[in-house]
């Protein structure tokens, strides 16, 4: 790459430079480029231009309009057009666009008298254009759009009918690095074409830059400094987007070398090797403790036990963190976090799945299940990734009976871990939101490619290369992929109606109600007899082959052309021999050039571990998205390829590395950096790691296990993503919805979210559920410490509070007495009812009986009411006093307690450190909880409010 | 953090995004910047309450009724004048009628979306429903655009509904109740009052320790965004949990009783008690969502007997209840369904019913500006569709943003960076402050 600063101004040297080239000019051919359009068409003073040129609509015309705004969203682009005039939006559909300039009823061009055209007349009037003025009269613009006009406004050059295709745009230089602010740098960009002509197109590119406030560029391609850091400018023509990568270093380069020449691994050095570049200092290694605990959530989503943390900080083997990657890749964390991982991606989402079998939420615990079992065997992710994209729902030689009966099996298997053993996960092509070849097609685009190409669905997205062809062209591979109860294969129908028969429903129930009736036959979760079970399968295309067989007459005939289908960026599948497009689509995948595939895991995965993707956003690879390390992207994915697509060792390449080792904590060089990886990035932990988390933290030695092994159920372990599920407990999702679990929903790494919220907060603070956990007296550590200690646990655990929104008793702190209560509240009703009474009969003019007979009993209420309320008052009272001799006794033991405990106290708070923070306190920390715990009406009181706080500390809630 | 990038080209840095910290609906960035600039325009309505009636209402038999329509369509229900000379509606909706001169009736607003789902979405946002983008429902823009004060909730849905967070983020997302209010009985939401036996005073004493212990990254305090939020939130959240402010906002049982005599013993009538109680505390935004309106049978005696007595004593004690506490000036209130009912009356059963008609349509409107009393837009003679110029449910947005001094125009970004326009294609309608 060129590195080039900058110090003369640009323009002499860029027009010093046409001039030479200039005189050269009529040879399109030449190797020297031809000179940029304003430099062509200059007006003369006199108002003529002298060249004969006449300018290209696709090279010229179009790109021009871009750039001065016309198609863009708010004006002629809108989708409803703006003063009746409408272009595509964004532009790049030429035949829309020409095609609305020379709209018959209003046209923008006037061929008969060219100055009279619209589309002269209005950009230069700022009185006339809504849009004010956008060149003027005698501007380069104007010549050309003129010359354009005068020589019959043609779509194509004369004789050239097929659209022109760009090679390449050549823009020098695509690296900068400014050494101070305000500083600057011109861009050239070249455009090569097929017929190997080159024109400078500098005036007719778009530019913009990722991040303005490291270095901003105007119109001309010019770029300045600002902020210390580094960005990527972007630009774009024609299809063409080049991203320019722009330096502004925060101290001197090469005082890294010694360390990437000693670099433990190639992760290491290619990421040294930018930050030394940008003069960024790395900060240290973290602490051992720190890494126990970051390394344990990230790859497993487990928080260690304390038992696992003081393991790891007592062994001296030099080899330790590896040897704990390698025990958390082999853990079932492990395979629960990543089959999560790729059931998000995938979309496993049981409100889609309603109406595909008559199975219900069971089909996204096959789905979650068919994914664990593969992570958990470490099958390569391109096999896992086949088994979805080129699913049919019965394996090879399999009668439609013989896949019905499977499926009643695996049905009856509760655990739906069974469906693992079926070699296609066929789910994914059964979603209610996937039905249509362009949502497949955005789905597909976005799973496994980690690219969006929503935008291309109507419109050329200005800094994407995707046109809305490319997306047409891509969306057929999707045609024909049948996943829906009314359609089988043909030779399931005799079957399908003999399993209705069996069942006793009638054969002429249809739809709705024929899956109602299924449904019902089963409502016991029980199938005791064959399920029907809607299909997955490519409807074969019979339509191409009448086309060709009716063409008789020629010896060879040419087949009659499927609708064109295309990879994304890659070559035509021809869809008249090809049965299933899936497969091209999956050969392509796998294809060692494929842009896409292994970046877009690859860049996922590392996202996870650092907070941020070498491209980011991770779901976004374009070419404007450019990488923040390129050599590093390529590193892995080629490693990654190369390992035959070996998940763990992606997960070890990148946890071993000293880069995902380096604290939280930054030097004066490096702070400010997010996205070069000099540092760890703090960040919320996401939502099931962080519900389990708690779980575990709160847990006794021995529940706090069966949860990191996966012998209780989990939340990582949930397999759909609604919050209605019926499968799992409505405590966790609440939780789970609360912290942002994705909803996969949108074809979005966003459908998660870490972001914080003050429910968040609330619910670790204060939910009836957390406080439950951390005293609840069978799988609770202070229940196990309590019971160690001999020390009473608190009593008053409210246990109404875990449906959400039940009504509270009246008082909260009286939660005991319920009958007396509830009596009074009835009481209370009373009295309010009959008092309003009262009153509109007072109002109305009731007769005296009436308002007699309502005041009586107001008042026999009244006094049941304060009857009623002295009695729990006294009641109350009593069982205080009777509290107080309990506390009187409690105090006695706790006193003795205390004596015992003033040399284990310190242990215990080192224990609530370990098993919250992964870490042992220090002696300050260690002294201020003695103190607290003291001060607290009793030590499990104490200890509790320990645990509270620990757990409720950012240390807690964030990975570090 | 990352880079978005807008479909025109610009790409923005990360300032409008750090409102990715949040709270229910309150970003950290809006936050602050509306601490520092007290923005909040003048003379408009500062909360709003949308009131959902699932299934979709039939326009005819409630707030649009044709007494001179022919049998088949006019319906077994007769009208009644109300206290504005010249406006009838149905004889079951007495209440409403005594009412009318708070509130204003749309009629002949009318859309194409027959869908329950999508209908849903349609008059929750303002915007008609796109497969790739989802429209954030009134409260969370409001939330959005407005700060709350740190003790109280800025969003509550009871129990639930249509109201969603959209391409704002699930930040903006409504707090639901999940369950409704019954009458006379003390309420409370998951999570905001002090629970299981945790008094004020531990609390109190658990945030000293909190204080003196969570010093890990004390080094990076004021440099890091996230750092910066989850203190906010503690703050904030010990703020609500120790004052008595949220907790006593939800329980209606402290309601005067002459206040909330009017408000029925129905969970929706004692949800709109809830409603009024929850905004003059400061709540934001209050939906209330009452299903049961899709009455393809019987719908004359579910109307009748059901729902049109829940409507007419919740919604009319509703609007009283805000004028009587000096609320309605400073509250956009709009009530709708999804979509109206087939003028035709169905005879697939004996007891015949409506179908879904989102051609023909009522909603209704009031609080803040607008002129109550009056009746905007026409349906046609039999309630077939709109009877001059078609009213959209985009239009009815527009007014109602209008209404709480929000630009219905303003341009909002999504997730990924898609500028979107928060009502594409409504206009306001001027009759409606007139």
């Amino acid at each position: 790459m060129k590195y080039l600063r900058m110090r003369s101004t640009p323009w002499v040297m860029g027009i010093g430079f046409l001039a030479l080239v200039l005189s050269t000019h009529s040879n399109a051919f030449a190797n020297d480029p031809i000179p940029s359009l304003d430099v062509r068409f200059k007006t003369q003073p006199d108002g003529s231009v002298e060249t004969t040129e006449v300018p290209d609509f696709q090279r010229h015309i179009s790109p021009m309009l871009g750039r001065l705004g016309c198609n863009g969203r708010a004006c002629h682009g809108s989708f409803q057009g703006q003063g009746g005039f409408m272009l595509s939006l964004f532009g790049y559909d030429f035949d829309v666009d020409h095609k609305a300039l020379l709209d018959e009823k209003s046209p923008r061009v006037d061929l008969k008298s060219p100055l009279e055209s619209l589309i002269l007349t209005k950009p230069v009037d700022a009185e006339l254009h809504d849009g004010g003025q956008r060149f003027k009269k005698n501007g380069w613009e104007y010549a050309v759009l003129r010359k354009w006009i005068e020589a019959g406004a043609l779509k194509k050059p004369k004789g050239n009918s097929a659209e022109q295709k760009l090679t390449s745009l050549d823009v020098t230089p695509l690296e900068v690095s400014f050494d101070a602010a305000g500083k600057t740098q011109a861009l050239r960009a070249i455009a090569v074409w097929e017929d190997g002509s080159q024109e400078d197109v500098t005036t007719l590119c778009r530019f913009f830059s990722s991040d303005t406030s490291i270095a901003t560029i105007d119109e001309n391609g010019i770029i300045t400094g600002g902020e210390r850091g580094d960005t990527h400018v972007v630009v774009a023509y024609d299809n063409a987007v080049v991203p320019v990568s722009v330096l502004r270093p925060s101290g001197p380069s090469g005082e890294l070398k010694v360390q990437i020449a000693n670099a433990k691994s190639d992760v290491d050095k290619f990421v040294l090797t930018k930050l030394d570049k940008l003069g960024i200092k790395p900060s240290e290694l973290a602490s051992d403790a720190e890494y126990c605990r970051r390394v344990s959530l990230d790859i497993a989503g487990t928080l260690p036990t304390a038992s696992q943390v003081r393991n790891f900080l007592d062994d001296e083997s030099p080899d330790k963190r590896s040897k704990f990657v390698e025990s958390l890749l082999n853990s079932p964390g492990y395979a629960a976090l990543w089959a999560t991982f790729l059931c998000d991606i995938t979309g496993n989402n049981d409100e889609q799945l309603r109406n595909f079998s008559y199975l219900g939420d069971s089909q996204s615990q096959h789905w979650y299940q068919w994914i664990y079992d593969r992570v958990s065997r470490n099958v390569p992710y391109d096999q896992i990734v086949e088994g979805i994209v080129t699913a049919v729902s019965r394996e090879p030689g399999e009668s439609y009976r013989d896949y019905c009966e499977a499926m009643t099996k695996i049905a009856n298997d509760k655990t739906g871990k069974s469906f693992a053993e079926r070699s296609h996960m066929m789910y994914y092509w059964a979603r209610n939101n996937q039905k249509k070849a362009e949502e497949r097609a955005i789905s597909f685009a976005y799973a496994f490619c980690g690219v969006r190409i929503q935008c291309a669905q109507c419109h050329k997205h200005p800094f994407d290369q995707w046109s809305k062809k490319d997306f047409e062209q891509f969306e057929r591979l999707f045609d024909g992929i049948q996943a829906n109860q009314a359609k089988l294969l043909p030779d399931a129908s005799p079957e399908f109606a003999k399993m209705i028969a069996d069942l006793g429903i009638s054969k002429s129930t249809k739809a709705n109600q024929l899956s109602k009736e299924i449904k019902d036959k089963f409502k016991s979760g029980k199938y005791d007899k064959t399920i029907p079970f809607p299909e997955v399968f490519v409807e074969s295309r019979t339509v191409t082959n009448k086309g060709i067989a009716a063409d008789k007459k020629k010896k060879q005939p040419e087949p009659k052309k499927a609708p064109a289908a295309r990879l994304l960026g890659g070559d035509f599948v021809d869809l008249s021999v090809v049965a299933d497009p899936r497969q091209a689509l999956m050969e392509w995948l796998r294809r060692k050039d494929n842009p896409y595939f292994a970046k877009a895991i690859v860049n996922r995965v590392w996202a996870h571990y650092f907070q941020a993707g070498i491209v980011n956003p991770p779901d976004d690879l374009n070419l404007a998205n450019a990488p923040s390390n390129v050599e590093l992207l390529d590193y892995l994915a080629n490693g990654f390829i190369e390992h035959q697509y070996d998940l763990k060792w992606l997960h070890r390449t990148i946890t071993n590395s000293e880069t995902y080792q380096r604290s939280w904590q930054t030097n004066a060089s490096n702070e400010m950096d997010r996205r070069n990886f000099s540092h760890a990035l703090l960040r919320r932990l996401p939502a099931e790691t962080a519900y389990d988390a708690l779980r575990i933290a709160l847990s006794s030695d021995k529940a706090a296990l069966s949860i990191c092994n996966l012998e209780s159920e989990r939340a990582m372990t949930l397999p759909g993503a609604s919050v209605q599920s019926k499968k799992s407990n409505n405590k966790d999702l609440y939780a789970l919805s609360v912290f942002g679990r994705s909803i996969r929903e949108s074809n979005c790494d966003c459908d998660r979210t870490s972001d914080p919220s003050l429910l968040q907060t609330v619910f670790i603070r204060n939910d009836a559920d957390v406080l439950r956990a951390m005293i609840d007296p069978k799988s609770s550590w202070l229940a196990q410490v309590a019971k160690e200690h001999d020390w009473a646990l608190p009593n008053n655990v409210d246990k109404g509070m875990d449906k959400v929104a039940k009504p509270l008793p009246a008082t909260m702190k009286d939660v005991n007495s319920d009958k007396d209560r509830v009596l009074a509240d009835e009481l209370d009703k009373k009295v309010r009812i009959f008092r309003t009474q009262l009153e509109k009969f007072t109002e109305g003019k009731a007769p005296d009986a009436k308002i007699r007979d309502a005041k009586s009993r107001l008042l026999l209420n009244e006094k049941r009411l304060a009857e009623q309320l002295a009695l729990i008052a006294k009641k109350a009272e009593e069982k205080a006093s009777a509290v107080n001799l309990e506390a009187a006794n409690a105090s006695k033991i706790d006193t003795n307690i205390a004596a015992i405990a003033s040399d284990k106290m310190p242990s215990l708070i080192e224990e609530a450190y370990m098993r919250t923070l992964s870490r042992k306190p220090s002696s300050m920390e260690s002294q201020r909880s003695q103190q607290a715990i003291a001060q607290a009406e009793s030590p499990i009181q104490g200890f509790s409010d320990l645990l509270w706080v620990l757990i409720n500390s950012k240390e807690f809630i964030l990975n570090h | 953090m990352s880079n978005h990038k807008y479909c025109d080209g610009i790409k923005r840095r990360d300032f409008i995004r750090i409102g990715g910290i949040t709270s229910g609906c309150l970003t950290l960035a809006n936050y602050l910047q509306l601490a520092e600039a007290g923005q909040v325009k003048e003379g408009h309505a500062t909360s709003g309450i949308f009131i959902d009636l699932n299934g979709g209402p039939s326009h005819i038999d409630t707030f649009d009724p044709k007494p001179d329509a022919p049998d088949g369509i006019r319906g077994d229900f007769k009208t009644i004048p109300t206290n504005v000379s010249g406006i009838q509606i149905s004889e079951h909706l007495p209440k409403m009628a005594q009412t009318l001169d708070k509130y204003v009736i749309v009629r002949g607003v009318s859309h194409t979306l027959a869908a329950h789902r999508l209908g849903s979405e349609y008059v929750n946002t303002g915007s008609r429903p796109l497969a790739s983008l989802e429209y954030p429902g009134y409260g969370a823009v409001v939330c959005k655009e407005r700060a709350v004060e740190n003790d109280i909730p800025p969003f509550v849905a009871i129990p639930s509904g249509g109201q969603r967070s959209g391409f704002l983020g699930i930040q903006y997302a409504p707090m639901n109740t999940a369950a409704s209010p019954q009458q006379g009985r003390p309420f409370n939401v998951r999570g905001i009052s002090l629970g299981a036996g945790v008094t004020v005073e531990q609390l109190d004493r658990r945030q000293n320790l909190l204080k003196d212990l969570d010093t890990k990254f004390a080094s990076m305090e004021g440099q890091d965004q996230l750092l910066t939020g989850l203190d906010r939130f503690s703050d904030k959240a010990f703020s609500m949990l120790s004052s008595e402010r949220a907790r006593i906002a939800f329980d209606i049982s402290k309601e005067s009783p002459s206040f909330a005599a009017p408000f029925g013993p129905d969970p929706f009538e004692q949800s709109c008690l809830l409603a009024v109680r929850l905004i003059e505390s400061g709540v934001r935004f209050v939906s209330l969502s009452v299903g049961g309106w899709d009455n393809h049978t019987d719908i004359f005696n579910n109307l009748s007997k059901k729902l049109l007595p829940k409507l007419d004593g919740g919604v009319s004690a509703l609007l009283n209840g805000l004028e009587q506490k000096g609320l309605l000036s400073s509250t956009s209130v709009m009530v709708t369904g999804e979509f109206g009912r087939t003028p035709k009356i169905n005879t697939r059963a004996t007891l015949g019913g409506r179908d879904h008609y989102p051609r023909c349509m009522f909603m209704l409107m009031a609080g803040g500006k607008i002129r109550g009393g009056q009746v905007v837009g026409e349906s046609d003679a039999t309630g077939a569709g709109p009877a001059n110029d078609a009213i959209k449910p985009d239009d009815v947005a527009a007014s109602f943003y209008h209404n709480l001094g929000i630009d219905h125009k303003q341009e909002f970004q999504t997730e990924t960076g898609r500028p979107i326009t928060l009502v594409r294609e409504g206009n306001i309608i001027p009759q409606l402050f007139a």
